[in-house]
């Protein structure tokens, strides 16, 4: 199966004069579940950022679905820790923004959706069993709700790789079970890749395979180790 | 947290010394000129200013006015109404010009090369007060209510744009990082995460605009952009201060007016404004 992410000797951080952490090698493979932990400040959100193209790394190869090129339109889909939706607007609008990653830009500009633009939409929702929230703000749901409108947008984007960034903190046992295995489900069925940034261990360990981002010895940087599950 | 309060006296004190200072230095300390200053207010006020003259709300010789009411062929209603046209069509037009420019002056949308000479841009337009391109327009197209568009424009895009890049700049970057990472373009990014994010603030500052330039319609009117300044303008060149005070009292209640409307209205749109949600605004803006 081919890498969809694959760092070697890679230095990340805000600048060169103050690297966060150094990945000396990683390969993902497609449709595996993995996840990071570590402290706070240690620089899992950084990392993610840099899979992400959001940011750009110090040094070092960092090749997403084998290419160190940006991503295609829709390939990657990104959950934030605040989830990063649109408060004021419906469900619809915010999975909608999702979706339009499979139609051209000129009809996504124009409102002139695709229809199978709008069926995955409506298909990631009832998925994500809101279907009777369709129209309801986001600032009316509930935290829980929230997030799975977060993965309703994923979801609709049909990307190949998922980043997740501490997306069940501040949640209730029980909704982060739901939500937890309406996200597994949906990769381990459509194999897709996805990385999740936990800070929870025993969460971190129900992934296939778990990674710890820790400062070690007299080194200023943090370094990428495995965990055994 | 002792230390920090003892701190305010000094601090206040150094700013009367201070002020003090300057306002010796600037008069040089000739104090003759403020002497006779209050005698001259009073007299002034008195024989000149007070009572106002309310003639202005009673029709005019010229231009000739076919209207049933007296009052719509006042200088003051024709004057302040023409004022309100010309703020309503200036904020108009300066936000939707400003829009755009303010997205390409964004620095969490654009990189810096782009972004700073938009800023430039904004600034530069900002820097001239609307008189001054009020002067500009009137030398360029003449006299009149189009003059006055087209510098209020000018200096409602300055400004406007300006209030619109910092609300941009102060959005969460979890949307706008989501999107980015999707791979959509900035066209996207703008109609589907920032305007619908920020649109609460653009409507606020909209209302903000307009009362704005209502207030400085008196001042363009003065150079011969129209509204009501050109008749202040006109009463000031004949010496007629008693019409001139009418016409501020009434430009002031209509100001007080359209600050109250605009307050309600924004509180609407506003989250966690610290002013009353109103039950007017509110219903009607929901559609109740």
């Amino acid at each position: 199966m081919n890498n969809v992410i694959n760092a070697i000797d890679l230095k990340i951080g805000y600048s060169s004069n103050s690297i966060l952490a150094n990945i000396e090698e990683l390969k993902i493979k497609q449709g595996e579940i993995v996840s990071i932990i570590g402290e706070s400040g240690i620089g899992k959100t950084t990392f993610l950022k840099n899979i992400a193209h959001l940011l750009k790394p110090i040094s070092g190869t960092l090749e997403i679905l084998n290419s160190d090129n940006a991503p295609e339109r829709g390939e990657v889909g990104y959950i934030p820790q605040k989830l990063g939706l649109i408060k004021h607007e419906t469900v619809f609008f915010n999975v909608l923004e999702g979706a339009i990653c499979n139609e051209s830009i000129l009809r996504s500009i124009s409102g002139l959706h695709e229809e199978k633009v709008i069926d995955k939409v409506e298909e990631a929702i009832e998925l994500m069993n809101l279907s009777n929230k369709i129209d309801e703000p986001i600032k009316r749901l509930s935290g829980g709700q929230q997030r799975r409108v977060a993965i309703a947008r994923t979801i609709a984007q049909g990307p190949k790789l998922i980043l997740a960034d501490e997306f069940l903190s501040e949640l209730d046992d029980k909704t982060v079970e739901s939500v937890w295995k309406a996200m597994m489900d949906y990769a381990e069925s459509n194999t897709i890749t996805l990385v999740i940034v936990e800070h929870n261990i025993e969460r971190a360990k129900l992934a296939n395979r778990c990674f710890r981002l820790e400062k070690n010895g007299e080194l200023e940087y943090s370094i990428l180790s495995e965990v055994e599950i | 947290m002792n230390i920090k309060r003892k701190k305010y006296p000094i601090f206040l004190a150094f700013i009367l010394v201070a002020t003090y200072l300057v306002f010796v230095d600037l008069v040089d300390g000739d104090w003759s000129s403020l002497e006779n200053s209050l005698d001259n207010l009073s007299t002034f006020f008195y024989e000149s200013l007070w009572p106002p003259n309310w003639k202005v709300l009673e029709e005019q010789s010229y231009p000739v006015c076919e209207r049933n009411w007296d009052f719509l062929c006042s200088p003051a209603y024709i004057g302040i109404m023409e004022t309100l046209k010309i703020a309503f069509v200036a904020t108009g037009l300066g936000f939707i010009l400003s829009l755009p420019l303010a997205t390409l002056a964004s620095r969490n949308l654009y990189r810096d090369s782009i972004a700073i000479p938009f800023r430039l841009l904004l600034s530069a337009m900002r820097t001239l007060p609307s008189i001054i391109w009020a002067i500009f327009f009137v030398i360029l197209i003449g006299f009149g209510p189009v003059s006055g568009v087209l510098a209020m424009t000018f200096y409602t895009i300055g400004y406007l744009g300006k209030l619109q890049y910092e609300s941009i700049e102060g959005l969460s970057n979890d949307p706008l990082d989501a999107a980015k990472a999707m791979g959509l373009k900035n066209s996207e990014i703008i109609q589907r995460v920032v305007i619908p994010e920020t649109a609460n603030n653009l409507i606020s500052q909209l209302f903000f605009m307009f009362e704005y330039n209502v207030r400085h319609g008196s001042i363009i009117g003065i150079v011969g952009a129209g509204g009501i300044g050109y008749y202040i303008s006109t009463y000031l060149k004949f010496l007629q201060y008693d019409k001139v005070i009418a016409l501020l009292i009434v430009l002031f209640v209509v100001v007080v007016i359209i600050d109250l409307i605009s307050i309600k209205a924004r509180s609407y749109f506003v989250d966690g404004a610290t002013f009353k949600s109103p039950s007017l605004f509110g219903n009607i803006f929901k559609g109740k």
